[in-house]
């Protein structure tokens, strides 16, 4: 009886099911239990989504077909909100039974629909020994005992791999096993995944059962949660049990004394709560491989990159944005952004980071999307990047590295430059300096260009040399003419002081004699007379001519020195005079005739 | 025939036009720039420069120019140009200081000695070649002075012309000292002008080096090595490090 309970809630529930995805796609479909036992008959049934034309049914090798094909029809209207949807649908039903254990595959069957012809998919039903659940009680005792045993109901934890490397996706699943049915959960305590990065994906609503064989035993078996799990740690890391209580329903025992009439009528149930735990599941983390690029941000799986600037040419001190893409799958939603160089004179702000990734059994993917938010404060022509991305594939086992072409960005000038000085110019008031309106720079010289070539110079020319070594030349050669002129000229005097002097002797000799035979009247006489004598032959004047007026103008107008002439006429007045005096002595001679000497060659010179 | 000579007569005319005397093309670049335009001016400025001329009011032209055009970085480095011809003009450091204003680099200089400020004075007060001339004068003036110590007739005379020819040479020797000086200035070329709007120093010479600082447009700076595409530099502030030589331009 409980079985027929589970079997309509089956069905109902397959049928749902085969509603909702005739609905949404397929023309004609095919549901079966996966796996059957050998003494149990069940239903194969065919859907078409519109009325078929023709049904061509398939071969059933392995299977005893008991009933069928039964057609039914069914149609459904519904509106919701004004809008009307309409269903409707037509299946076929075979019973069968199988005939050996084993797997077997049920061909595809055909419909034409409106002179189209669809194709069901082949259909693999696996025949174990051993009871089915469906199959009407032949071991029903067992069951209606309170002993259920773990065989009967039991949970499993599995993951998609035991062995992966750091960052790499795996999949866990937590599944319930049972032969019973269950009326519900309590207490459920799902596990932790520590050193994990964990997240349930693609969990269903409600819990759907679905036959399963383990171990040559058929189950009604559930997927409780799915997990995508990230390994965040290497080395072997476990997942925790997961345990819960589950309330099994039972047939009571039945105590034939006691049953009233009504237990005849009413299936009398009752509620045996029973722990089931699933066990601890190992999983084997290797690091990841040594040589890790330096642009390694933890991806693991496969991914592209892309990276674009929002504008190609922004003016200084405006915002842009460099914008990396990186799309694929792996463990996207843990990649960290790329880590970029900018030219040193960009403001760089926050990354934000847009992640557009879906987990689903088959790990993350999609794509996510970093901007960087630049203000650049220069202007020029500025290359940024190029982008580097790393990530480890797990397919292929190493790493590979993602470049993005060198973007470039021309910032402009600076436009709105003016906000700044103005509101720095309001913060002086109250006292001001005189202050300069605008600054400009003065005017260019208009004057003349005084270009020259290159870089010649003056000094240090060949013509700077030539002059410099001509005035050194002059020097030298000046010097010399100079120095010998004066020598010659001394020459000259002297030889004239040579001659002079003799003349004065000559004139002077018998003076002298006089002077040494101490004459004193004689030697005057002759002095006077040798005076008067070259004065006569100085001066072309015969002797009768002579006076000393006459001497005087004459060696005046010979430019004589004035001190000369005085010095002459002294000394003739002085003989004139000793000629008609007594002698005074000696030494007034000599010092007369010395006179005379000096005064002889100083007019000779 | 006639065609012909028609022909070279044409040719010659264009020849003519084409190639402007630098004199020509000074007066057009001032009257374009008396009319703000500043461009056409530029062009022109800068086509006397590529015919090999050069002179403080050229390249004061030239980088006035720039600054019209708001090219700080340049007219920095024509002003830099300028100076070396003169860097006592007044104009010209007023100018200087206007441009530097733009740079966005702010570095302490130190300020010069003032006696070194006044020689400079003087020395840049006349150009190199009249310093040479005047050099070469009182070369002639102490070598006759010196004659005249020599040869003097009284000793007073030689005395004085002694000392004078002592002081003329003196004299002389400074003169030289300015030309040569002005001249080795000219020719030294151990700045440069940063060109690039940003331009990255680096503790190395290459890519990888360590960013040290940044260094904007307009920035003056000593070069003191270079290695391959590198150059090193020191700033003002005695800081130094890598530049990419394309960065840069000496001035």
């Amino acid at each position: 009886m409980i079985r027929i309970y589970f079997k309509r809630v089956m069905l109902l529930l397959s049928s749902l099911i085969i509603v909702l995805s005739g609905a949404a796609q397929s023309v004609f479909t095919v549901d079966a239990p996966r796996v059957v036992g050998l003494d149990e008959s069940f239903r194969l049934i065919f859907t078409a989504s519109a009325e078929p034309s023709s049904f061509n049914p398939p071969t059933f090798a392995g299977f005893d077909v008991l009933a069928g094909p039964s057609s039914s029809t069914m149609s459904s209207t519904q509106i919701i909100n004004g809008k009307r949807t309409e269903s409707f649908q037509v299946s076929y039903t075979y019973v069968l039974q199988p005939k050996s254990l084993g797997k077997f595959t049920i061909s595809s069957a055909s419909v034409v629909i409106g002179g189209k012809g669809y194709t069901s998919e082949p259909f693999t039903i696996e025949v174990v020994k051993g009871e089915g659940s469906g199959s009407s009680g032949t071991n029903e005792s067992s069951q209606a005992t309170e002993n259920i045993s773990s065989d009967d109901i039991f949970m499993r934890m599995s993951t998609s791999k035991s062995r992966v490397v750091k960052g790499e996706h795996l999949i866990a699943t937590l599944k319930i096993y049972t032969k019973v049915p269950i009326a519900g959960f309590e207490n459920v305590k799902f596990p932790t995944f520590n050193g994990f990065w964990s997240q349930e994906v693609d969990t269903p609503s409600n819990i759907e059962f679905v036959r399963e064989s383990v171990n040559g035993k058929i189950y009604n078996a559930a997927v409780l949660r799915r997990y995508m799990l990230l390994p965040q740690q290497t080395g072997s890391l476990t997942i925790d049990p997961s345990e819960m209580i589950c309330q099994i329903q039972i047939k009571s025992p039945a105590s034939s004394s006691q049953r009233s009439i009504f237990d005849d009528f009413f299936d009398s149930f009752q509620t045996v709560r029973k722990r089931i735990t699933a066990h601890s599941v190992r999983v084997y983390v290797d690091p990841l491989p040594a040589g890790a690029p330096p642009a390694f941000a933890g991806g693991v799986g496969d991914f592209r990159m892309s990276a674009k600037l929002n504008r190609d040419s922004v003016n200084a001190n405006e915002a842009v944005s460099l914008i990396v893409t990186i799309s694929g799958t792996g463990n996207i939603n843990l990649i960290e952004a790329p880590k970029i160089e900018f030219p040193a004179d960009f403001e760089v702000y926050d990354t934000k980071i847009t992640d557009k990734s879906s987990k689903t059994g088959r790990g993350a993917s999609g794509s996510k999307e970093f901007e960087y938010p630049l203000i650049p404060r220069g202007s020029g022509q500025f290359t940024l990047g190029p982008v580097q991305f790393s990530y480890y594939d797990i397919s292929k086992r190493k790493y590979i590295s993602l470049t993005s072409e060198p973007l470039t960005l021309g910032v402009g000038k600076d436009t709105g430059g003016g906000t700044i000085s103005s509101s720095s110019l309001s913060l002086g008031v109250n006292k001001q300096a005189v202050r300069s309106i605008g600054s400009d720079i003065r005017y260019i010289k208009t004057g003349s260009s005084k270009l020259k070539r290159g870089n010649h110079f003056f000094f240090g020319s060949v013509p700077f040399f030539a002059l410099l070594a001509m005035i050194i030349a002059l020097y030298f050669v000046l010097n010399k003419y100079l120095s010998k002129r004066i020598e010659r000229n001394r020459d000259v005097a002297g030889a004239k002081n040579r001659r002079a002097n003799k003349v004065a002797r000559a004139r002077l000799k018998t003076a002298e004699s006089m002077l040494k035979q101490k004459q004193y009247s004689r030697f005057y006489e002759e002095l006077h007379r040798a005076l008067l004598g070259y004065c006569s032959d100085k001066l072309n004047l015969p002797l009768s001519d002579l006076s000393r007026d006459n001497i005087a103008g004459s060696l005046t107008e010979k430019s004589v020195k004035p001190e000369f002439i005085q010095e002459l006429l002294s000394l003739i007045e002085a003989c004139e005079y000793a000629r008609y005096a007594p002698d005074p002595g000696g030494i007034e001679m000599d010092n007369n005739y010395m006179r005379a000497i000096k005064l002889i060659s100083d007019l000779e010179v | 025939m006639k065609r012909i000579v028609l022909f070279l007569y044409f040719s010659v005319a264009i020849s003519l036009l084409d190639a402007q005397t630098p004199k020509e093309l000074w007066k057009n670049a001032n009257n374009l720039y008396s009319q703000s335009n500043y461009s056409e001016a530029l062009e022109n400025y800068l086509k006397i420069e590529d015919m090999g001329y050069a002179s403080e009011s050229l390249f004061y032209n030239i980088g006035n120019s720039y600054f019209k055009l708001k090219e700080a970085g340049k007219s920095i480095l024509y002003y830099e140009r300028a100076l070396k011809f003169n860097p006592s003009d007044k104009d010209l450091i007023n100018n200087l200081n206007l441009a530097k204003d733009f740079s966005l680099d702010k570095i302490e200089e130190i300020p010069d000695f003032i006696l070194g400020t006044w020689i400079e004075n003087i020395n840049y007060s006349l150009s190199s070649d009249k310093w040479g001339i005047i050099t070469l004068f009182l070369f002639a003036v102490a070598a006759l002075l010196l004659l005249s110590f020599r040869f003097g007739s009284s000793s007073r005379i030689r005395k004085i012309s002694f000392f004078a020819a002592m002081a003329a040479l003196l004299l002389g020797l400074g003169s030289g000292y300015f030309s040569m000086n002005q001249k080795h200035r000219y020719n030294l070329k151990n700045t440069a002008i940063v060109m690039k709007p940003v331009s990255t120093v680096r503790s190395s010479p290459d890519n990888s080096g360590k960013t040290l600082f940044i260094l904007h447009e307009g920035t003056k700076v000593e070069l003191l090595e270079e290695l391959g595409q590198w150059k090193r530099v020191e700033l003002a502030d005695g800081r130094q490090g890598w530049i990419f030589s394309v960065d840069i331009e000496v001035i």
